[in-house]
């Protein structure tokens, strides 16, 4: 029997002939998908680390060693820049709305009602769409004849609208103040169902007990939710803000739907995804791309770590 | 720190024991993997799948009957949010160009033009990108499918030097923005002859062929198979590879179907990779098709015939979702938005 050696994973090179095969089994059947992801993943992140070093001919490859040249034209280079403050932008308004959407809905849907399967396929209906499907709807839903439009004016909203400096056919995409905040809106709209369904998983995590004693100790709704509730889901808030964070820097689809890959209206929808598609792209500038990819990759990988800190904190993880 | 490690289940005593010991590695393993990998920590967390028994919570039965009307209030108004825009869609898809932009909820007139349109103006033809799309999900479903149940089989039972780093590496590439690997892929698939004629779909299906959260999936499903089963089968002398196929692989339905919906739902919705790896036309898939529509000639404001493509991009998924809405939920629990 190999009951003993099978309590632990063996780092000790196998002795026994049926561990050697039992090694090489595990080794084939890994093999094909492990070369993929060494090369396609691993291997690319050093291959965008090498090409952000030179100026790089499209043909020929390297060129020019730059060193950190590329680095430093993308921190002096303005629409870097904006690219990054919208981006920037765009992430520290749609994550926390976001959050807050879907788990207000996960916390509808958690409690004792009717239609509780109904109400939850419907909030994640929208995630399942494409997000050129989705975004296609959105620009004719936003233009300046559009649904919206259409609706406001028969509501009778229209006066409260041009006060805040908004005709009746505003085009709400095409204007470069209003474009971003119809991406943000669109994304909260698609996203919260998704979200949702994470707050849910931690949700249920929260054993009953909890609320038990909250409910002993005299607590209403609301104190529970904020004493009780809120603070157990910490690891739930981590795992959807994380989320959240990496696919917000990563805005790139409703960007070029909408305002081709030039970042129309006037770069306001020039995102640091879209920047690094045009570096590679348009202007064949494989190098500044390849840098402005790493930068992306440095920025996600930070706030991932910055996250750990801030939700792992004290408290011990309920999930 | 130390608190942290409550989390992890309570140990069973560690060495030589008998009976359930061959579970405690697996398990406690499992959620220390999750941890190092740092972006995943609560993927622990999401995997039970949130169909399974609700808890009620806050409100209880005390509660008063206008907290619950409010709550309906929400939950219905918050539906039809969901709801009205591809309503919308769908109506638009059967009036004239004039009529799309009045607030007419039954068309005036009703027509098919708009989806006669479609079918037959657009350029490629709408019927091959329904093929292009369909021929790469399904190729990407499969590979994943086969790949990952090879890997996540592997992952999960046997044992071989350098199991774990080989795992927190494959966790690791989740923590990889696609973008920084556009270039480099793009290099490469171009070097190795895809960038070519149909061959172009081949790159996308390579680029696809295998993602961590298959291998993630079906391995925490084979950790759940008592082991027992397999002992059985390996009593009655049936090797690794017979094992796998006549009792693992069938006993992970649940997981593969999650994978196989999970897949073919991202390849057929992806609009990432064929925008940077597809140039003809004729490849196009139905999201770059919507994307170019939009973007080149007069199509970008005629909207009935550009509803109607919206509906046909959509009408697969939708009816993918209506009949297997918990593996799509599961599926996504276990894995996270993308862009």
């Amino acid at each position: 029997m190999t009951a003993a050696s099978a309590t632990r994973p063996s780092k000790v090179a196998p002795k026994r002939v049926g561990e050697r095969q039992e090694a090489l089994a595990g080794y084939a059947l890994i093999a094909v998908p492990m070369v993929l992801f060494l090369v396609l993943n691993i291997g690319s992140i050093v291959y965008a680390a090498f090409i952000s070093l030179w100026k790089w001919n499209v043909r020929t490859g390297p060129q020019k060693f730059l060193g950190l040249d590329n680095y430093v034209n993308a921190l002096n280079d303005p629409i870097f820049r904006s690219a990054i403050t919208n981006t920037l932008y765009y992430t520290v308004i749609w994550v926390p709305l976001t959050m807050a959407l879907g788990l207000f809905l996960a916390v509808i849907v958690n409690q004792k009602i009717r239609g509780k399967t109904f109400f939850r396929g419907a909030f994640y209906f929208p995630s399942i769409a494409s997000s050129a499907a989705i975004t296609t709807i959105w620009i004719f839903l936003l233009n300046p004849f559009g649904l919206f439009n259409e609706v406001r004016g028969v509501l009778g909203l229209n006066p409260i609208f041009s006060l805040l400096g908004y005709d009746p056919n505003q085009d709400w995409l095409g204007d470069y103040h209003t474009a971003m905040n119809g991406v943000i809106i669109l994304n909260a709209w698609t996203t919260s169902g998704t979200f949702m369904i994470f707050y849910l998983a931690s949700l249920q995590a929260i054993p009953h007990e909890v609320y038990e004693a909250a409910a002993i100790d005299g607590a209403g709704a609301w104190d529970t939710f904020w004493r009780v509730t809120f603070p157990l889901l910490r690891p739930g808030h981590f795992f959807v803000a994380t989320v959240g964070i990496i696919g917000g820097l990563q805005l790139f689809d409703q960007a070029v739907m909408i305002g081709n890959v030039d970042g129309a209206p006037a770069n306001s929808l020039m995102t640091l995804v879209l920047y690094l598609y045009n570096a590679a792209f348009k202007r064949l500038q494989y190098g500044y791309a390849a840098a402005i990819g790493v930068v992306l990759f440095l920025i996600i990988f930070t706030a991932t770590l910055i996250q750990r800190r801030i939700f792992e904190g004290r408290q011990p993880a309920t999930a | 720190m130390k608190q942290g490690q409550m989390q992890n289940p309570p140990q069973m005593p560690r060495q030589g024991e008998d009976a359930p010991a061959p579970d405690v590695p697996g398990s406690s393993m499992t959620s220390r993997a999750v941890v190092a990998s740092g972006g995943d920590a609560g993927l622990a967390a999401a995997l039970p799948a949130p169909v399974s028994q609700p808890r009620t919570t806050v409100v209880g039965d005390t509660s008063h009957a206008w907290r619950r009307r409010l709550a309906y209030f929400f939950l219905i108004a918050y539906a039809l949010l969901m709801f009205v825009p591809f309503g919308w869609t769908l109506i638009t898809s059967f009036k004239t160009l004039e009529d799309s932009v009045r607030l007419t909820i039954i068309p005036q007139p009703f027509t098919t033009a708009a989806w006669e349109y479609a079918l037959n103006n657009l350029q490629p033809n709408i019927v091959q990108m329904f093929f292009n799309s369909f021929v790469v999900a399904i190729a990407v479903t499969l590979t994943n499918v086969v790949l990952g149940s090879l890997a996540g089989y592997a992952f999960a039972r046997l044992r071989f030097p350098g199991r774990n780093i080989l795992f927190l590496i494959v966790l690791a590439t989740l923590m990889i923005p696609d973008q920084l690997r556009m270039l480099p892929i793009y290099i490469i698939t171009n070097s190795l002859g895809l960038g070519k004629g149909p061959l172009q779909l081949v790159s996308i299906v390579l680029v696809l062929a295998i993602s961590a959260t298959s291998v993630f999936l079906l391995r925490q499903y084979f950790l759940t198979i008592p082991k027992d089963l397999e002992e059985a089968a390996r009593m009655d002398g049936a090797g690794h590879w017979t094992t796998f196929l006549r009792v693992m692989l069938p006993l992970a339905t649940p997981a593969i179907a999650a994978v196989t919906i999970l897949q073919f739902q991202g390849t057929w919705n992806g609009f990432f990779w064929p925008f940077v790896l597809i140039r003809d036309q004729n490849l196009w898939t139905l999201p770059l098709g919507l994307t170019e529509f939009r973007l080149v000639g007069g199509f970008g404001t005629n909207w009935p015939p550009l509803m109607a493509t919206v509906v046909l991009a959509t009408a697969p998924i939708l009816l993918l979702y209506l009949f297997f809405q918990r593996y799509f939920v599961e599926g996504i629990a276990a894995s996270g938005v993308k862009g």
